[in-house]
């Protein structure tokens, strides 16, 4: 949570002071769900992250530094200069790189543990969707897909309030997706409050291993609010006032360490968090020093095999 | 599927019944239900599917019932498969079989040539087999590719063609066009279907069969121009939307100085199938109009 906080502050600055290019989303408030689903996996088994996950990558061993070459688009970053910001994945670490058309990735994650299921062996996939992504097909295709083949998949369903501008409540009469998908899909799912990072990654660990166990696909609905706009040009002054009040007091890394403080813990956690920022400033500067991508090698990998 | 495990189909009304072609019959009764999957009515989801199998180490290969339905997975296509070997290193080795085509009155929803929507898209190969050893040929090369590719098989020669299976070697190299009938006083430039068509003409011309139509074997047609200084390119796409202007593009660029005439076009008008037999007869290249095409690129 922290490692994406403190990027997450970083890159902030970076894009204001101009040297991050294109757009810029971070997960403020939702970083709970993010480390919680990332460190709810096991070796082997697979991620679809969207914009507001990045501790799930850091969860699944990408490094920050990884992370800093894709948003200043280094040449020898994870999309090699050719896409920036979120819009990253390293396979290598069984992180599919991230597509902006929302929804695509849940049927691509169904896939992956299709595969898993025809060869016995014992992975899941985890994919997030939020409200947005909950209105677009590909989602309702992917679900009856997912139960239809009893597949080891796992939706965790972000619900930040909003796609957006638009606040859920313009997008669907039932805003409880959880309700929706054990209803919809015979898909079990929980409902939980996305900020107590303890309950939701008990949640999402408890649901990964129904999954493993061959109970078929899972859900997890996370309750939380968008900490800021969708993205960094967007200062959010939609949201009203009261919903941002009933948010006060439930950052999810504050109540760690409040959870941390009274279990005698305050040491440690003050110790990560000087461990991070010094982590944090390392990445960058070794991401900083990395070569910027060469326009000669545009066209290459375009195909895997090239004709 | 004999030969690779991690072959496995995904489609709608592919297995006990042998898909609505009966493309698929007998290979649910030998390889079951787990490599022969009937999907529900799904495109977007089964090929992002297809996707996620293939991420995994997976060959699947999706069929389409017919290349009119490639409009509902194309975001799935041209977003995630074309698009994620070039931003990311991981190869999606899917093939994705679609029925193109008319002639069995299939109408404007049942009997297209949509292939031009994929030509040009870079990171997708396009397939259209015009003989049936290309047919298994380049189909077993497709499934051994590590590139998504969209294989194109026109519907009315899948009965019209007659003959027996290649060789289990049999391999069409991908981005290959082959020259399916020698001639000097002009080339037919063609694919799918459209070879037999040419195949029939009584003049002395060339038929280059294209066989992949993205990438375009840009060589081999400078080559077969460059011998016969005439172009004729015959496609049962709608006249704009096919691979028919990238080869005029070509000619345009690199073949201007090769050419004795300009390039025709026979295709049909700009206009979806239409269904009545009086005007689907219409609308597709016919024996006589390629024909009367020829003669008047002959006596340019």
């Amino acid at each position: 949570m922290l490692l994406q906080r403190t990027f997450e502050e970083r890159t902030s600055a970076l894009y204001r002071q101009g040297r991050i290019s294109g757009s810029l989303y971070d997960g403020l408030g939702q970083e709970a769900v993010a480390a919680a689903a990332g460190l709810a996996l096991e070796d082997g088994d697979v991620v679809a992250p969207l914009n507001r996950e990045l501790a799930t990558h850091f969860a699944r061993g990408v490094t920050p530094a990884d992370a800093f070459r894709n948003f200043l688009g280094r040449g020898n970053g994870p999309t090699f200069g050719r896409d920036g910001n979120m819009h990253f994945g390293v396979p290598a670490r069984g992180v599919f790189p991230l597509v902006s058309m929302l929804g695509n990735l849940c049927p691509v994650v169904v896939g992956a543990a299709l595969a898993f299921k025809r060869r016995g062996e014992p992975h899941v996939g985890l994919t997030f969707l939020g409200e947005g992504a909950f209105s677009v097909g590909d989602v309702h295709e992917g679900l009856n897909l997912a139960g239809v083949w009893q597949v080891p998949a796992v939706f965790i369903l972000q619900s930040n309030g909003y796609s957006y501008s638009t606040p859920s409540s313009a997008q669907m009469v039932n805003t409880n997706l959880a309700e929706r998908i054990q209803g919809g899909w015979s898909i079990p799912a929980t409902r939980v409050d996305g900020t107590d990072v303890l309950l939701v990654f008990e949640s999402i660990k408890a649901a990964v291993e129904r999954a493993r166990a061959g109970e078929g696909p899972q859900a997890v609905e996370c309750v939380t609010l968008r900490g800021h706009g969708h993205a960094a040009h967007d200062d959010a002054r939609y949201v009203p006032a009261e919903l941002r009040e009933s948010f006060v007091g439930r950052d999810p890394i504050e109540r760690l360490e409040a959870t941390l403080q009274q279990t005698g813990l305050a040491e440690q956690a003050n110790a990560i968090r000087r461990a991070v920022v010094a982590e944090i400033a390392a990445a960058l500067a070794e991401a900083e020093a990395a070569p910027a991508p060469d326009p000669a090698t545009m066209e290459y990998g375009v195909y895997a095999n090239p004709l | 599927m004999r030969s690779d495990e991690r072959v496995f189909l995904l489609g709608e009304d592919i297995g006990h019944f042998g898909g609505a072609f009966g493309v698929t019959a007998g290979l649910y009764e030998e390889f079951g239900a787990d490599r022969v999957i009937d999907t529900p009515i799904a495109e977007e989801g089964f090929v992002g599917a297809a996707i996620g199998a293939a991420w995994q180490g997976e060959r699947p290969v999706v069929e389409l019932q017919f290349a009119d339905f490639a409009s509902c997975p194309f975001d799935m296509i041209v977003t995630v498969a074309a698009k994620t070997h070039w931003r990311s290193g991981l190869a999606v080795p899917i093939v994705i079989r679609a029925p193109n085509g008319g002639g069995i009155r299939g109408g404007p929803f049942h009997a297209s040539s949509p292939e031009g929507w994929f030509v040009g898209v870079p990171g997708l190969k396009v397939v259209c087999p015009g003989t049936i050893e290309d047919a298994y040929g380049l189909l077993r090369a497709a499934i051994e590719d590590d590139d998504p590719v969209m294989f194109f098989e026109h519907k009315a020669l899948y009965r019209r063609l007659k003959g027996t299976k290649p060789p289990e070697e049999t391999r069409t190299p991908l981005g290959r066009a082959r020259i399916a009938r020698s001639g000097s006083a002009a080339t037919v430039i063609t694919y799918g279907a459209g070879v037999e068509l040419a195949l029939g003409l009584e003049h002395d011309v060339e038929v280059l069969d294209l066989r992949t139509l993205w990438p375009l074997d840009r060589e081999a047609v400078l080559d077969s121009i460059g011998r016969t200084s005439r172009a004729l390119v015959l496609q049962e796409a709608a006249h704009s939307a096919g691979v028919a202007s990238h080869v005029l593009a070509l000619l345009a660029a690199e073949g201007f100085e090769l050419l004795d005439a300009p390039p025709v076009v026979l295709a049909p008008p700009d206009t979806p199938v239409p269904f009545a037999p009086e005007l689907e007869d219409a609308y597709l290249p016919s024996a006589h109009v390629l024909a009367a095409a020829v003669e008047d690129l002959l006596g340019y």
